[in-house]
């Protein structure tokens, strides 16, 4: 365990002295203000667009903060050769990825909480009402669901040699899901077979990864998601990763890495 | 030597600074051949410039996020709006009117869930349809006016904006708006409609109100005339509207005549022409005035 | 004794990179024994077979038959590298990280508990003499910093072998030195030495035994001072004439 959260703390500390969080930060919190700043028709009570605007950034953010992150972890590594003064520790190659999982995990973690942080302010000044737990609940499921991505970025890093392409699929085959995934069924229902079948298979293996999505939840000030239903969902993510992380392991432990 | 060290160590910027020239008195001569080649470029709106055509693509999405806003994110998706029509009259529609019952038999469209995933995936979501309500029904205005601005040829963007801005109580931003909408489409019918609502509905000058529906009628013949194939329907409700008010100030001979056109677009003539038939009855009554005697 | 290092009938092949040519057989039957407390030189020209098989006993690649050991245990687990400490030839390391921030996570790795893990960082910071520029970030440090950053960290377990790849490769002659008096102080501690090298002077000088490698066997192996007097020629001619180079003569 040791092993594992020292790697994932070289991880967090990469992130925060690369610049990548602070220019996201930056730009989501200027988009926000500037979009907040406006006054339409001279009402300055509107605030869900505003909470619109700023819950789409952050996913963006931090889904793109996880996705780079993730994906050049393993190949840098290699690249870099640091992978060899590292596994010529008593580290094994789980352990490698155990780590690299967690410091990612984390680091998106701590990434949200700024993030959300900055979110609370802007809608709390325009709102005066602060649903504390509503917006910890959206932000545990981002978590989340953040969780499957990364783990699903680092099977594709151990694939993939070129972090770019493992980024640019990564990317496609979430943004596909978050969108099209819930409706799969449907489409599903309208082929003939077998893309029928085909379609349909892939609607229960993808992990659905748009339940975690409750923004429309915060921004049109709905009830909580219940705590059965999130520790459901929480179980299905950890599933996934599991899943995921395994095969990261499967194929990392048999690649040879030459000096 | 000195002299060739100097020329050596000053040669690249005297052709930094040539180049620079070079460049600028390029610019000037292109200047006048560019602007045929490129309308974008000329234009005065940035969003324009930037995203071309595009933008109403963007002023597309914007109007549906208003409508998603109106319900509180329960909407359809692409999925289940594909065999359904693009109607958004529901958000000008008041509870009660054929409109508003068509779109809450449309709005049923989540159904009994398909399986484990969908019905489970459903506690993530608004699932429930509402509106909204009170001072929470000003939310969809920024949608509205970011679609505006992006496609200023969107007539419906200022018609449902004014209406939504009239019944928030903010009457001189609605004006404004659609005053704005005409500047951007000078020949249209509906916001001119729109406008004399207004005039008639929240400030309460008949005048103004029927100079304006009268313009709108002469637009919408204009339009037709054009061979454009205009709205009946909203012909039928200007003619209608304009024959309510001809009637409320007496002119009982002018609102027949515009209910007999408002029959043309009218989903329900006969109500119109029961309508005429009890003007036509008021008008072959003498006027008390007309017989002292008979007081 | 038992050896600090083992390697039994070793092999290891790659697959071929096009289908037409056969595998490649980059380390054939190897049989070393390195015995505790000595410095121990791997020599072998370019493609012999040396980094293959220190990739192998580092745990880098799977041999396809034999077995390897360290301190008699199988390579393959992660508990045979507790005691080993590694200096690869080209030092990377994190560059984000200042050398202080490496070595501590390398001691938290290794398990040294935290006050331990100072006092070896501090001993370990003034030894390869990067005390003045602990708190830089690594990307800021010149190649020979970097290298003695590589040794500091090789060292950090205090380990019982240090399996070093090219250490003086790219240093300058008072780098070389300085490596070379660390080399012997870890001998004079009775710690085990196993290092590749092309540099033949150095290694005649510092190495107690060493073994000559070429395209993948074993060619000689034994004590300098037995195989110079064997010989009767120097490690450089020995070793020419093991890998089978004829010098041209003079025109």
């Amino acid at each position: 365990m040791n092993t594992v959260l020292a790697i994932a703390g070289v991880v967090i500390k990469e992130l925060y002295r690369r610049k990548d969080f602070y220019v996201l930060f930056v730009l989501t919190a200027v988009i926000t203000l500037v979009m907040g700043s406006v006054s339409f028709f001279h009402d300055t009570k509107m605030v869900r667009y505003v909470k619109d605007i700023a819950l789409l950034l952050i996913w963006i953010s931090a889904l793109v903060i996880a996705i780079a992150t993730t994906a050049r972890q393993i190949p840098a590594e290699r690249e870099n050769r640091t992978i060899f003064p590292l596994l010529a520790k008593p580290v094994t190659r789980w352990q490698v990825i155990l780590g690299k999982f967690a410091g990612c995990w984390l680091a998106c973690g701590m990434a949200l909480i700024v993030l959300y942080l900055f979110f609370v302010v802007v809608s709390g000044t325009r709102e005066h009402h602060w649903p504390l737990l509503n917006y910890c609940q959206a932000l545990w499921l981002q978590w989340v669901m953040l969780g499957v991505v990364i783990a699903f970025v680092l099977l594709g890093s151990v694939v993939f040699a070129a972090p770019s392409s493992n980024a640019t699929i990564s990317f496609i085959v979430v943004l596909g899901i978050l969108f099209v995934g819930r409706y799969l069924n449907q489409v599903a229902l309208q082929e003939p077979e077998p893309l029928k079948t085909l379609v349909y298979t892939l609607y229960f293996l993808i992990p659905h990864l748009e339940w975690y999505d409750v923004r429309d939840l915060i921004i049109y000030d709905q009830k909580l998601v219940g705590w059965v239903d999130c520790g459901l969902a929480t179980l299905y993510a950890l599933l996934y990763m599991g899943v995921f992380l395994l095969g990261a392991w499967l194929v990392f432990r048999r690649k040879p890495l030459n000096l | 030597m000195r002299e060739t060290r100097n020329v050596k160590r000053l040669g690249p910027y005297v052709i930094l600074v040539l180049l620079l020239a070079a460049c600028f008195s390029l610019a000037t001569v292109l200047q006048d051949r560019v602007s045929d080649w490129s309308k974008r470029g000329r234009s005065d709106n940035v969003l324009k410039v930037l995203l071309g055509d595009g933008r109403r693509l963007f002023a597309d999405q914007f109007f549906v996020q208003a409508d998603v806003s109106f319900h509180s994110g329960y909407y359809p998706s692409i999925f289940d709006q594909a065999n359904r029509p693009k109607d958004t009259s529901h958000l000008t529609a008041k509870e009660g009117e054929p409109a508003a019952e068509e779109h809450e038999k449309q709005m049923n469209f989540l159904g009994p869930p398909r399986d484990w995933i969908e019905r489970f995936g459903r506690h993530f979501i608004v699932n429930e349809h509402t509106h909204l309500e009170g001072s929470h029904e000003s939310e969809i205005l920024p949608w509205l006016k970011l679609a505006a601005e992006l496609d200023p040829q969107k007539i419906e963007t200022y018609t449902v904006a004014a209406y939504w801005l009239r019944d928030l109580g903010k009457v001189k931003e609605a004006e404004r708006f659609l005053r704005e909408g005409l500047l951007n489409n000078p020949g249209s019918y509906d916001i001119l409609f729109e406008l004399g609502s207004l005039y008639d509905q929240s400030s309460h000058d008949p005048a103004r109100a029927r100079k304006i529906w009268e313009l709108a009628l002469r637009r919408w013949g204009e339009q037709e005339a054009a061979g454009k194939k205009p709205d009946l329907l909203k012909l039928g409700q200007i003619a209608d509207f304009l024959a309510h008010l001809e009637e409320k100030e007496g002119h009982l001979a002018r609102a027949i005549q515009l209910l007999k056109l408002s029959q043309k677009g009218s989903p329900h003539p006969e109500a119109a022409q029961r309508r005429i038939d009890e003007l036509k009855q008021k008008l072959a009554a003498p006027s008390p005035l007309a017989n002292p005697k008979a007081r | 004794m038992e050896p600090i290092v083992e390697t039994r009938n070793l092999r290891v092949e790659f697959r071929a990179q096009n289908s037409g040519q056969a595998k490649k057989v980059a380390v054939n039957d190897l049989n070393l024994s390195i015995r505790a407390g000595e410095v121990f030189g791997f020599l072998g020209p370019n493609g012999a077979g040396k980094t293959t098989t220190m990739n192998v006993l580092l745990g880098f690649v799977n041999a396809t038959s034999g077995s390897a050991f360290l301190f008699g245990v199988d390579v393959r687990e992660p508990i045979a590298r507790q005691r080993i400490g590694y200096l690869p030839e080209l030092t990377y390391y994190y560059k984000f990280l200042t050398a202080e921030e490496l070595l501590r996570f390398y001691a938290r790795i290794f398990g040294i508990p935290r006050a331990e893990a100072d006092r070896r960082i501090e001993q370990l910071l003034k030894l390869v003499e990067l005390d003045a520029a602990r708190k830089r970030p690594i990307k800021t440090y010149s190649k020979g910093m970097q290298q003695r950053v590589g040794l500091a960290q090789a060292l950090i377990n205090n380990p019982d072998l240090l399996i070093l790849d090219e250490p003086t490769s790219g240093l300058d002659p008072l780098g070389r030195m300085k490596v070379r008096e660390i080399i012997q102080r870890l001998k004079n501690e009775g710690k085990t030495v196993f290092f590749s090298s092309h540099e033949l002077g150095e290694v005649e000088t510092v190495c107690d035994r060493v073994a000559i490698i070429n395209q993948g066997k074993l060619k000689v192996e034994g004590r300098v001072t037995e195989l110079v007097e064997k010989h009767q020629a120097n490690l450089e001619q020995i070793f020419l004439n093991i890998i089978g180079y004829q010098p041209q003569l003079a025109a």
